[in-house]
Formats: C-alpha cells, sequence, structure tokens
C-alpha cells in the first residue's frame, strides 16, 4: 500500500501541529470547565448584575461560531491595545466557547439533583455552601461529566479553527504539507484519520467514565 | 430509658413539641387550617388519615421544609413564629438541629458510603472529629442492625435498608424530636417491618416522634396518640387505642373501615 509509505513519511512533519492541537485543547479545557462552572454558579445565584453579565457571556459564547469568535479576539483585542500571540488568543477564544457550553452542562447537572437531595442536606444541617458544596455539586458534577466529556472531544475538533488566526496546530501543518507535495486528498485524509483516532479513543474513555460515575446514582 | 415508662402520663414539659395555629395556604388555596398539637417530651404521635389531607405539609411545616402561614411551632426550647416575617437563618436553623426527618423515598446521598452518609452531617455541623463521628455511626449502625454495611453505597441497599441508614444518619445528630414521612410507603410490607421494627425500638427508648404513616398497627400499637387529618384540618386527636377502635368523628370512622377492611 503505497499511500502507507506516504503518510508515515509525513507524519514527522504533521507531528508537531498535532500537539500543538492538543496543549490548545488541553488548555482550552482547563480554563474553560472551571469558567463553565463559575458562569453556571453565577447564573444560579442570587446576585443579579452578575447573574446579567454572566448571561451574557454564556450567550455570546454560544451564540457565535467559535470561528467568529476567534476572528473578533484575534482582530478586536489589539484594537483595544492587547496584543497577544495568535496562540493564546485561540486558548482565551475556546475557552470561552467552552465555559458558554460547559456552563449549560453544568446547570443542568445542577437542576438533575432530585429536590430530595437538597431537603435531605437542609434537615441534616447542611444548608447553604456547605449543602451545596458537600451534597448537590458532586452528584452534579457526576451527572455532568458524561456530556462535559463529549464537549472536550468537541473541542478538539473544534481546535482545527485555531488554524485561521496562524496557530500552527495540525490543519495548518496539514495545509503546509499540501501545498508543498500537491497530493491535498491523500494530506487530508491522513489529517482525517488523526483527528478521528484521538477522537474514538477519547469518546471510548468517555463511556468508561460514564459506566463508573453512573454506578452509584 | 425510663421516660418510656410514664411519658403517657406526664404533661407536655420543655422537651416535648408545641404547635400553635398552624396555617398554611398557597396563595388562596388552604391547605392546612389551625391545626393545633402539644405533646410531652418521649411521646409518640402517629398521623393518619386520606391522601391530601395535609399530614405530609404539617409535618414539613415543622421544620420549614415548608413555610407556615400563620401559627407558632415550639420545639425544646426553640420557638419559631410563622406569623411574623420569615424566621432568620438562627431560628430556622436552632429548629432544624432540634428535628430528625426520614423521608419516604430515604434520600440517602447517593454519592457518599453509608459511613460517610452519617459521620458528614456530625463533622460539618457539629464540627465532630472524624474518629467521633465514626464512632456514633458505628454505634448507630449496629443499632439500626447494618454495621456490616458501612463501607456500601446506598444503592446497594434494599430499601429497607436504605431507609434503616436514613433514621441512623438522622439520630447522629442527636435530634430531640424525629419526624418520619411515611417512611414505609416506597417499601414492600416484608421490608417496610424492619424498619418499623426500629422505629418501635426508638419510641420504646424514649424518642419523641412524629409519623405520618398509613400503618395502622403501628399508629395502633406503638404510637401514644393518633391524630387524624383530612382536608387540612385535625378531625380527631386522642389515645391511640380510642381513636382507632371508637374513633368520634364519621370521617374518621370511614377511613378507618376502608383501610382496615381491605
Amino acid at each position: 500500500m503505497p499511500f502507507l509509505d506516504q503518510w508515515i513519511s509525513w507524519l514527522p512533519a504533521l507531528s508537531p501541529g498535532l500537539g500543538v492541537s492538543l496543549t490548545l485543547t488541553g488548555l482550552c479545557l482547563l480554563f474553560g470547565m472551571p469558567f463553565g462552572l463559575l458562569l453556571a454558579l453565577i447564573l444560579e445565584g442570587p446576585v443579579k448584575p452578575l447573574r446579567i453579565a454572566a448571561l451574557v457571556v454564556v450567550e455570546v459564547g454560544r451564540g457565535a461560531p467559535a470561528l467568529v469568535l476567534l476572528y473578533l479576539l484575534y482582530f478586536g483585542l489589539p484594537e483595544g491595545g492587547v496584543t497577544l500571540s495568535a496562540f493564546a488568543t485561540g486558548v482565551i477564544s475556546l475557552s470561552w466557547t467552552t465555559g458558554a457550553y460547559a456552563s449549560e452542562l453544568f446547570r443542568s447537572g445542577l437542576a438533575a439533583v432530585p429536590a430530595g437531595q437538597r431537603e435531605a442536606a437542609v434537615t441534616s444541617g447542611l444548608r447553604g455552601w456547605s449543602g451545596f458544596r458537600y451534597i448537590i455539586l458532586p452528584q452534579a458534577i457526576r451527572i455532568s461529566t458524561p456530556p462535559l466529556a463529549s464537549l472536550g472531544v468537541t473541542i478538539f475538533q473544534t481546535s482545527s479553527l485555531a488554524f485561521v488566526i496562524a496557530v500552527p496546530e495540525l490543519m495548518s501543518k496539514a495545509y503546509a504539507l499540501g501545498s508543498i507535495t500537491f497530493e491535498y486528498l491523500s494530506v487530508f485524509a491522513l489529517t482525517s484519520v488523526l483527528y478521528g483516532s484521538i477522537t474514538l479513543v477519547a469518546l471510548a474513555f468517555v463511556r468508561l467514565a460514564e459506566q463508573r460515575l453512573s454506578r452509584h446514582l | 430509658m425510663e421516660i418510656a415508662t410514664e411519658r403517657a402520663a406526664s404533661p407536655p414539659t420543655v422537651g416535648g413539641v408545641k404547635v400553635l395555629g398552624l396555617h398554611k395556604s398557597y396563595g388562596k388555596h388552604a391547605v392546612l387550617h389551625d391545626v393545633n398539637l402539644d405533646m410531652a417530651e418521649g411521646e409518640v404521635v402517629s398521623i393518619i388519615g386520606p391522601s391530601g389531607a395535609g399530614k405530609s405539609t404539617f409535618l414539613r411545616c415543622l421544620n420549614y421544609l415548608e413555610v407556615p402561614t400563620a401559627g407558632t411551632i415550639t420545639i425544646g426550647d426553640t420557638t419559631v413564629d410563622a406569623g411574623a416575617r420569615r424566621p432568620d437563618r438562627a431560628s430556622l436553623d436552632r429548629l432544624r438541629r432540634v428535628t430528625g426527618m426520614v423521608f419516604q423515598n430515604f434520600n440517602l446521598f447517593p454519592h457518599l458510603t453509608v459511613l460517610e452518609n452519617i459521620t458528614l452531617p456530625q463533622m460539618k455541623v457539629l464540627g465532630r472529629s472524624r474518629e467521633e463521628a465514626n464512632a456514633v455511626a458505628d454505634s448507630l449502625l449496629n443499632r439500626v442492625g447494618l454495621a456490616a454495611k458501612s463501607d456500601q453505597h446506598p444503592s446497594r441497599l434494599s430499601g429497607g435498608q436504605q431507609q434503616r441508614i436514613a433514621i441512623a444518619r438522622a439520630l447522629a445528630l442527636s435530634p430531640k424530636v424525629m419526624l418520619f414521612d411515611e417512611p414505609t410507603s416506597a417499601l414492600d410490607p416484608e421490608l417496610g417491618l424492619e424498619v418499623l421494627a426500629v422505629m418501635r425500638d426508638l419510641a420504646d427508648e424514649g424518642m419523641t416522634m412524629i409519623v405520618v404513616t398509613h400503618e395502622m398497627h403501628f399508629a395502633r400499637d406503638v404510637s401514644d396518640r393518633v391524630m387524624v387529618m383530612a382536608d387540612g384540618r385535625v378531625l380527631e386527636l386522642g389515645p391511640s387505642e380510642q381513636v382507632m377502635t371508637a374513633p368520634t368523628h364519621e370521617r374518621t370512622k370511614k377511613f378507618l373501615r376502608a383501610v382496615l377492611d381491605r
């Protein structure tokens, strides 16, 4: 199979890009998930001005396509006097997208904890923050984890959009390789195999986590 | 405890429960009308009646899971006046500290082990050390006959076992009064018996208990008095034997016929 030899010879050129894609995704999840939880807590919280601010952040983050957000920050931040590398801009932009979607998943997780749990917490003296921290939140996170993990996989694929602001991730490496070899079809076939195999492995882990976490709920 | 033998005769004391003129309405729709209850320490009162009578609502008002519209609730030396504005946090905390609640659906914390279910509130609410909390939990688990299950998660246990754990969890905070909201209604009859046995022991030890129930044998044999409710009102309240065998109210007779003659 001649194309296999060709693919193997291309791997050294693509693997740095894959590394950047995975790093980008990792950072976006690292920042985006806690950000999403924070947004969810604010949205469920009692402080109205904060709630409105969080709502704007979430609705823009979900309403604007990730590609638009990337451009918005890439061109917008320098206008505002903030100059960041393309990579940093990519991290901020995709973390925003991640946080916006994650906040909705956290909120539905919180809503899915049965009302009886809140009552049992309150009657056990665990009211306010301690009831939330020890009883409600751990259950909500267990409920939200499978969809959050799926979101992580989606963000990995979405990270390919960072190509448009010249982040040297997998997609941009593939494009560069194509423009040298003119074997676009074969290059992008390999690229999709790379994205796909990582995605499928990640999804397998999601399923495993799903089974483990739902054991006690 | 020594109180058990003389509790029926003793007058209402500071350790008991006193509810005066409790009202509860949702908008214009009243669900509780002027409910009064005066209980001595160590007394057991069962609340029976058709569904929709307001039994559970009344019970849930006692620890403010439902907010009553008017009336006063005194448990031990804590009084909460519902007629005023919403009571402050401190009084609600005190009210909930002296009441233990057992729910129809157990409501154990599913993400914690049996032991953690019983120790976490002790450590967070009473500030007990892990060792103290474990010791209390161990002795309570022994008492409800489930010491062997302490490392299991609730989902691995039968309903009857879960309810016994829920009773242990409530007892761990040393409440003055235990509130039971249809504790056996979600259980099949056999599992219900093991829960009732634990409750009977608790009553014998002198715990003050209010039990919303459809278990007529428990109401007659274990409780000192029975309160019959219908349509948000108390129809009658009297010694269990008398209420169960010779009720005065026509509605009570009808209800008892319906549940006893099946």
